[in-house]
């Protein structure tokens, strides 16, 4: 992660980097063009204009078939952008915002969100379903639960890729919570 | 504004511009005081990513840890000067001392989250003065409030004496609010009915310590860094004192020996790195101290060279009657030294002692001979080149909090056997609670206390037992919960509502004549009136019982100042408004002294406060007063002096040398040598020797059997036969504030929604219980003292004799939690959540004081559990984590 990947100002690199899809997932937001809005306002009790297009900030990424993934081995992939690695993980159990058959497909973000220590597979707790102890200060994160603070210091949750079943592959298509050293979270695939 | 009205919608966070103003204090929270910086700039702009462009200077995407972040937790939006600004509120990246670097804690890390914010959970501040009328607390003024309680005090006061005026405040909440409750108490009403937050009466936490002549607060926290080897009492740092542990206790190749039933996070990493588990009984640690002795004893391990220069012998003691010639409180509790003990006494005593024999000792503390063995092995082996392991001394409320004097006075005993007490990496003491912010006015009323010791001697008035006695007829509570931190918590709120709510003589109006008529007929009918000061509602302290609620100003809302557990001074700046009419206690101190006439309450501001409080604070450890006169000499105010210290301060006490002032690192340190201390300080023994008359520490000899123990922990003993277990009570880190802020922080309170008891998988079994179950502890034999019990012999403040005198009253107690069930219990213990709104685990704990020091044995509850049914929890993917916590 370096500074060096962002050599424009953030907001220019959304509005050019800004892609329309159609339907809803976690991170959309319902936009209309500023006018529509004010005619709205103006012209109360009419009928509403249908909200025709929704914005993401991230762009899909397909992760892996879901045939490949295997219970409790954790897949290791980059998103939103290269710089930012995370996890996929079949976990076993029913999980927030789990996708598959079982509900128990996830994916996190592996830098810990207290000081920004390492949390890769190596400290995957299948048994447990837990990501940690984090080697800095022993932070961990229960998976089953969109990565809340288990035990440990971070003041928010372990950032969760927000992961869709598209036929066949598993997608990665948002992110929920603030990357670790980001002021905003990266959008360049 | 940062919310999280979901699991982490929030995806950036504001920076702040280069021209934000920063403002430096220290958390609120725990012991340990990180320094912190608040960066405050108004609504409508934000800096920039680069690192040009923002106030920390900072490029973003940082790209490394342990570099400036600004979680969405620690972003908010507040009031200042009445306008919106944003405030940041992170860990002072700059540090050298505390959190070195920038490290924190879950609870510091949330601290923004704590900033009034009408569109967050924190909406529930009390905003103004309030009475209750037919049940419902309305808004009233400030002058209202205050003039109604000076003039029934004044009442009270004048028909019913002072023994009827009473109060229960914390006992750390910043010198200006403790030494304004102080010099109201103490000075201007001057009644012996006083009681700080954790303690039903006013006496010493630890005072088996200070009888040994060490305080409780004389290490630094690099000497936790320093030392091989670390004895943790009834403590892991890591849950409730994060930091020390992280950035001081992890550094360094250390071995760390745990004496406790739950094996925490922490236990689980000292394990891991060559430490001990010791999962004792609760209660039990005297006898484990004991045999811990005799194996260094029977071995030599002891460190001769310390205790020939450091422990006193018999001349010592017997010139001084060990701490001094003086009738002191040491005298009073161990009816003039029962318990003192010299290096030749001790040897012979630990021999004879059956407790202290390692097969006695393994079957009281439910520890193998083995793991015992051990244990003394890694704190006093002398090492193959003959050189000693540097072991240090930690103990915490699972220490004093189970057999208060016994445990304390056996602790230190051991620890001096180990050379450990008053050097680097050797030392003996407590790991803290709260932080240091208790400051006196003088004075003090304790000898109009009725109770007495054995040979009636002086003792400290059990303030929880004088209001159920129904002695007390005004009674003003600051900033604490009363019920849920005091023992058999149900019975002491039922009292206090029977006498405050069920009197017949409640307000109809707000007409101050009506209130004044109304509550004079209330305390002539045997009732009390009762005011709450907080800054939150508290069930069901202010929401259901207080007759005047009124709205305290806190952390960041007024400028204040603090000491930590290694006694350093900081400012904790103002940064931002007061919710509605909330005021600094101060404040409500001096509102309430000048409508009762009494002089010296015309503070204009904190800093008159702090400035008025320092000479009280010189010859004690927490001495300010050279820097408020150095402040003078610079025509500077004294707190504007501190802020110039920033998140550094300085270690207290302060003193002056060669015209500068210089802080103290450890106190019974040589190092501090006498003569360094002229002028505004005076010299103090415990400065460079022991707090003794001899200036040597003093060993002291416990026994098991001692007859104010004994009895009681017999009684008290889970009965297996009605099913019973130990049922003990404490914190764990991401809720170390019990649901206060907590409950009030979206990421803390989703992580702990509930109260939670865990359980040993085989105690759950028993009864069908599961992880998110919910569950009922229930304790259908809880013992209450009650009188004013005044001893003569030295056996008639024993659990046996109070009995047969008709002292014990027994009631019941109960509480719900969520199970959490986990090998990381000992068996037959399980851990419940300390002081959880709406969940007093108190309840089931005995109200029966330690006869020696007067504290509760707060941590020897018990109980049977059942099954209620299932919480939300157990099935819910957003809330409350079950998992076990040693993952590791």
């Amino acid at each position: 992660m370096t500074s060096t990947n962002h050599p424009h100002g953030r907001m220019a690199c959304v509005s050019r980097r800004q892609m329309l899809i159609l339907g809803g997932s976690a991170v959309t937001v319902v936009a209309l063009p500023a006018g529509d809005v004010l005619a709205q306002v103006k012209k109360k009790g009419e009928p509403k204009p249908k909200p025709t297009l929704v914005k993401s900030a991230y762009e899909p990424k397909k992760i892996v078939p879901l045939a490949q993934i295997k219970p409790r081995k954790p897949i290791e992939f980059t998103y939103p952008n290269d710089d930012v690695t995370n996890i996929l993980v079949k976990l076993g159990e029913r999980a927030g915002a789990g996708v598959g058959a079982d509900d128990d497909i996830v994916a996190f973000n592996t830098v810990c969100p207290h000081m920004g220590g390492p949390l890769g597979a190596e400290v995957y707790k299948p048994e447990h379903s837990v990501l940690g102890p984090c080697p800095l200060h022993l932070s961990t994160y229960d998976l089953t639960k969109h990565g809340m603070l288990l035990s440990g210091h971070s003041s928010d949750g372990l950032p969760q890729i927000v992961l869709e079943v598209r036929g066949a592959d598993v997608y990665a298509v948002g992110v929920m919570g603030l990357i670790y050293g980001y002021d905003r979270n990266p959008i360049t695939a | 504004m940062t919310i999280q009205s979901g699991p982490f919608e929030i995806t950036s966070v504001p920076l702040p511009p280069k021209d934000a103003e920063v403002l430096t204090t220290a958390c609120a929270y725990c012991t340990v005081a990180c320094g912190y910086k608040v960066y405050r700039w108004p609504v409508g702009r934000s800096g920039g990513s680069k690192a040009a462009e923002n106030a920390l200077g900072v490029d973003f995407p940082t790209g490394a840890a342990l570099q400036p972040w600004i979680s969405p937790s620690q972003h908010n939006i507040a009031r200042h000067k009445g306008r919106p600004h944003h405030v940041v509120v992170i860990p002072d990246y700059d540090a050298k001392v505390v959190n070195v670097g920038g490290n924190h804690s879950v609870r510091g890390g949330t601290l923004a989250q704590k900033v009034y914010n009408p569109n967050s959970p924190t909406r529930d501040r009390l905003l103004y003065p309030m009475i209750r009328v037919a049940g419902v607390l309305q808004p009233v003024s400030w002058d209202l409030a205050t003039e109604v309680m000076a003039e029934v005090s004044k009442y009270v006061l004048s028909k019913y004496g002072e023994h009827a005026w009473g109060m229960k405040t914390y006992s750390y909440e910043y010198f200006e609010n403790t030494y304004a409750i102080s010099k109201l108490v103490n000075v201007s009403i001057g009644t012996p009915v006083y009681a700080p937050h954790d303690k039903p009466q006013n006496a010493e936490d630890a005072a088996g310590l200070d009888d040994a002549g060490i305080n409780s607060f004389a290490a630094s926290y690099e000497d936790w860094r320093d030392c091989e080897v670390a004895y943790l009492s009834g403590v892991d740092p890591y849950e409730t004192k994060s930091i020390l542990f992280t950035e001081w206790m992890m550094k360094g190749a250390k071995k760390m020996i745990f004496v406790t039933p739950h094996r925490t996070m922490g236990v689980a990493y000292g394990e891991q790195n060559g430490g001990l588990w010791l999962p004792v009984i609760p209660g039990s640690d005297t006898a484990l101290h004991l045999a811990l002795a005799r194996i260094i004893i029977e071995n030599k391990w002891q460190d001769q060279a310390f205790i020939d220069q450091w422990v006193a012998n018999q001349w010592d003691v017997e010139a001084g009657y060990g701490r001094g010639t003086r009738n002191t409180r040491w005298q009073w509790r161990t009816t003039w030294g029962a318990f003192q003990s010299d290096w030749n006494d001790f040897q012979k005593w630990i021999m004879k002692e059956e407790a202290a024999e390692l097969q006695n000792a393994a079957k009281i503390t439910g520890l193998s001979p083995e793991l015992i063995m051990k244990a003394a092995e890694m704190i006093a082996k002398p090492k193959a080149d003959g050189t000693r392991p540097k072991t240090s001394f930690m103990l915490e409320k699972g220490n004093y909090w189970s057999n208060n004097y016994m445990n304390t006075a056996t602790l230190a005993t051991l620890g001096l056997l180990c050379g450990a007490g008053n050097r680097p990496g050797q030392v003996i003491s407590r790991g803290g609670g709260h932080q240091r912010g208790g400051m006196g006015a003088g004075g003090g009323k304790g000898w109009l206390s009725p109770e007495k010791h054995p040979g009636r001697r002086k003792k400290a008035l059990n303030v929880d037992r004088w209001v159920m006695d129904g002695n007390v007829r005004f009674f003003w509570t600051i900033g604490c919960t009363w019920f849920a931190a005091m023992l058999s918590s149900q019975e002491l709120q039922t009292r206090v509502h029977e006498l405050v709510r069920s009197n017949p003589h409640q307000p109809r109006n707000i007409n101050k004549d009506h209130l004044i008529e109304t509550y004079k007929k209330r305390v002539d009918t045997g009732g009390m009136v009762l005011v709450d000061s907080d800054i939150y509602p508290v069930e069901p302290l202010n929401t259901q019982i207080a007759d005047i609620v009124l709205p305290a100003a806190g952390w960041g809302e007024a400028d204040f100042t603090r000491c930590n557990s290694e006694r350093r001074l900081r400012l904790y700046s103002a940064f931002n408004d007061a919710p509605g009419d909330a005021k600094p206690d101060w404040w409500a101190i001096a509102k309430f002294g000048q409508k009762m006439g009494f002089d010296g309450y015309d503070w204009k501001s904190s800093n008159d406060v702090f400035e008025e409080s320092s000479r009280f604070s010189r010859g004690g450890v927490l001495s300010y007063h050279v820097l408020v006169t150095e402040a003078k000499k610079q025509g500077k105010k004294g707190h504007e002096l501190l802020r110039e210290l920033g998140t550094d301060g300085i270690q207290t006490p302060i003193r002056l040398v060669d015209g500068k002032m210089v802080g103290t690192k450890r106190l019974h340190d040589p190092v501090n040598k006498r003569g360094e201390i002229e002028g505004v300080t005076v010299d103090q023994k415990w400065l460079h020797s022991f707090d003794t008359h001899s200036g040597k520490a003093i060993m002291l000899k416990a026994s098991w059997k001692f007859a104010g123990w004994i009895d009681f922990y017999e009684a008290v003993k889970p009965r297996k036969d009605k099913g019973e277990i130990w049922i003990t009570n404490g914190r764990v880190n991401e809720t170390w504030q019990s649901g206060f802020d907590d409950l009030r922080k979206p990421h803390l309170s989703k992580r702990w929604p509930w109260p939670w008891i865990i359980i040993h998988p085989d105690d759950a079994k028993a009864q069908g219980i599961e992880s998110g179950d919910l569950v009922q502890a229930y304790n259908d034999e809880v013992f209450v003292q009650t009188g004013a019990p005044i001893g003569v012999l030295d056996k008639d403040l024993t659990f046996t004799e109070l009995r047969k005198n008709g002292h014990i009253k027994v009631t019941t107690g109960q509480f719900t939690a969520v199970a959490i069930v986990s090998d990381e219990m000992r068996p037959g213990v399980a851990l419940a959540s300390f002081n959880y709104p709406g969940a007093p685990a108190n309840s089931v704990c005995h109200a029966v004081p330690d006869p020696v020091s007067g504290n509760y044995r707060y941590k020897l509850g018990r109980g049977v559990l059942s099954k209620v049914g299932s919480s939300v929890y157990k099935t819910s993917l957003t809330e409350m984590s079950l998992k076990p916590r040693p993952i590791i």
